[in-house]
């Protein structure tokens, strides 16, 4: 069963395609890789979905309902959830009420509700220092406040966009491994990423990008192989 | 620590309301002044925290006064009444043009904002029949029959109002939205707040509150007229008032206001031609030396986090 379905989805800016005819099935409590070279629309689906920007052409479906004509903060509502590649922490809020924005909108819970689920939050990813000083927060940590931001308007399908840039090895596994206690909690997950050995580790399935189009569908084994995917990584040969 | 906030604001508010037992009505008549532009300056400041920069503050002062007057003359009501719906009105035509207008960010709404005051007393410059016309209207009689101890509470309770608007704000899920809005829209759409809503909401309220200042104002001094009920001294001490004291607070814009205020009395008491070159003076002066204001600089004294 699809959670979310695309269907010939379209966004142009001016005369630039950035996403054409994208058809993609994410499937209830899957784990999809969306991959494809830089500028390939990955970013831009996510914007799309999430309501930042809305489709040129083509529709979105969330749980059988269209969504593509609703504002951002309604999809939001209806739990779809994501992060961003570059996070920026809430100025004058601390660790715990930089998360609590998302319970408090996301959820409409009240200020005391909406604290203690950050504050569970914030622990289940491993952030256990709560007064921590959200301008001195090492790249491990913005990225994890950024996905309990995220899991507080309680997604029943979440994007992760490039959370593993900048982190090291032994940051990468513990992400990983983040990633897939999230999961395990029913939540169906986007994971746009560089980082190939993310995708292998983590993905169900994966879909590849190419300037707005989708070139390759399939186990991130079989799609690896693909010469069209190769090609559009390395360039065709002359 | 709530409560304690909350009695430490009773006490506050007893010792200004007895103000007038122990002292005259010259002390009266600044604090009036005082208490007028702390209100603007706390309604500037509260757009501010959205990330939204109005000059239109003069626009919604003056519109506040003309309906506040105007509604006193043809209906009859009562002055106290007429000001609550000069508030009223500026907060509601706010709503309507906010709903046109905030599609608009940054520089471009502080311009239309600044257009808007100029705007409405164009009109209200070119309907004699309804406003006076260029020579505006005058009351047969201010309020209270000029009574400075009624009047000072009338501008208190403005002020009161605007303080516990402003902290109502600071203190509840708004102070995360507009938090969040004004860091970054698109996180704040996509962490489910409805950012337009907001916006429009906020400029209709600081809107009304300018409004019922405004109103005040017309009936304290009794006329309005389009050179100085759209002055742009409504627009600009309010701001300089809530940079210096420190942006994005309650206490910020009131100790701005209070200090400005002072000041700008003692100066045109010392020098009264050219008061107001010390006064520019002493805004530049302190911006360059306190960034933060003055309450941002005593906040990194006191080296305070979280939300204050």
């Amino acid at each position: 069963m699809a959670i979310l379905k695309t269907d010939r989805l379209s966004r142009h800016f001016g005369g630039l395609a950035a996403l054409s005819g994208v058809s993609i099935e994410f499937r209830h409590k899957e784990i999809l890789g969306i991959i494809g070279p830089n500028g390939a629309g990955k970013t831009t689906f996510i914007n799309v979905i999430a309501g930042i920007y809305l489709p040129t052409e083509g529709k979105i479906f969330f749980e059988n309902q269209d969504v593509s004509e609703l504002p951002a903060h309604k999809r939001c509502h209806l739990g779809i959830g994501r992060t961003f590649q570059l996070v920026r922490p809430l100025p004058g809020l601390s660790l715990v009420e930089n998360v609590m924005v998302g319970a408090l909108f996301g959820k409409g819970l009240g200020k005391k509700e909406a604290r203690s689920k950050a504050e569970d939050l914030c622990l289940f990813l491993g952030l256990t220092d709560l007064s921590r000083d959200i301008t001195r927060m090492t790249a491990l940590e913005i990225k994890k406040m950024e996905i309990a931001h995220a899991l507080a308007t309680q997604p029943k399908l979440l994007f992760l966009d490039e959370v593993m840039a900048g982190l090291n090895g032994e940051e990468t596994m513990e992400m990983i491994d983040l990633v897939r206690k999230i999961h395990r909690q029913g939540i169906t997950i986007g994971i746009v990423e560089h980082v190939m050995r993310v995708i292998r580790e983590l993905t169900d399935r994966v879909v590849v990008l190419d300037w707005g189009e989708v070139i390759a569908e399939g186990p991130y084994g079989d799609v690896s192989n693909d010469p069209k995917v190769i090609s559009a990584y390395l360039g065709e040969e002359a | 620590m709530k409560t304690s906030r909350i009695l430490l604001y009773l006490i506050v508010l007893a010792i200004l309301f007895t103000l007038p037992f122990y002292t005259g009505v010259y002390v009266l008549n600044v604090m009036d002044i005082i208490l007028i532009y702390m209100a603007l300056a706390l309604s500037w400041d509260m757009l501010l925290r959205s990330g939204q920069i109005s000059f239109g503050m003069a626009g919604f002062f003056g519109v506040g006064g003309y309906a506040a007057v105007l509604l006193f003359l043809n209906t009859g009501v009562h002055p106290l009444l007429s000001i609550a719906l000069g508030g009223l009105a500026a907060g509601l035509l706010a709503w309507l043009i906010g709903s046109a207008v905030l599609q608009l960010r940054g520089m471009y709404f502080a311009i239309v904002t600044l257009a808007l005051a100029e705007i409405f007393r164009v009109i209200v410059r070119n309907l004699p029949d309804l406003t006076g016309g260029p020579e505006g209207t005058v009351l047969s009689q201010a309020i209270f029959a000029g009574n400075s101890t009624y009047t000072y509470w009338l501008v208190l309770t403005a002020s009161a109002i605007s303080v516990a608007v402003s902290e109502v704000f600071r203190h509840t899920r708004v102070h995360f939205a507009l938090t969040s809005i004004r860091n970054d829209e698109i996180v704040a759409k996509s962490s489910g707040i409805d950012v337009f809503k907001y916006l429009v909401f906020l400029f209709a309220v600081t809107s009304a509150i300018q409004g019922i200042t405004g109103g005040a104002y017309a009936h304290i001094y009794g006329f309005v007229s389009p050179e100085g009920s759209f002055s742009v001294d409504f627009t600009l001490l309010p701001i300089a008032m809530a940079l210096l004291g420190g942006m994005h607070s309650t206490w910020g814009p009131v100790v701005g206001a209070v200090v400005l205020g002072v000041v700008s009395e003692f100066l045109k008491l010392q020098i009264p031609y050219g008061h107001l070159m010390v006064y520019g003076i002493i805004i530049v002066v302190a911006i360059l030396f306190f960034p933060q204001g003055i309450m941002g600089a005593l906040g990194q004294r006191w080296t305070k986090t979280g939300t204050g």
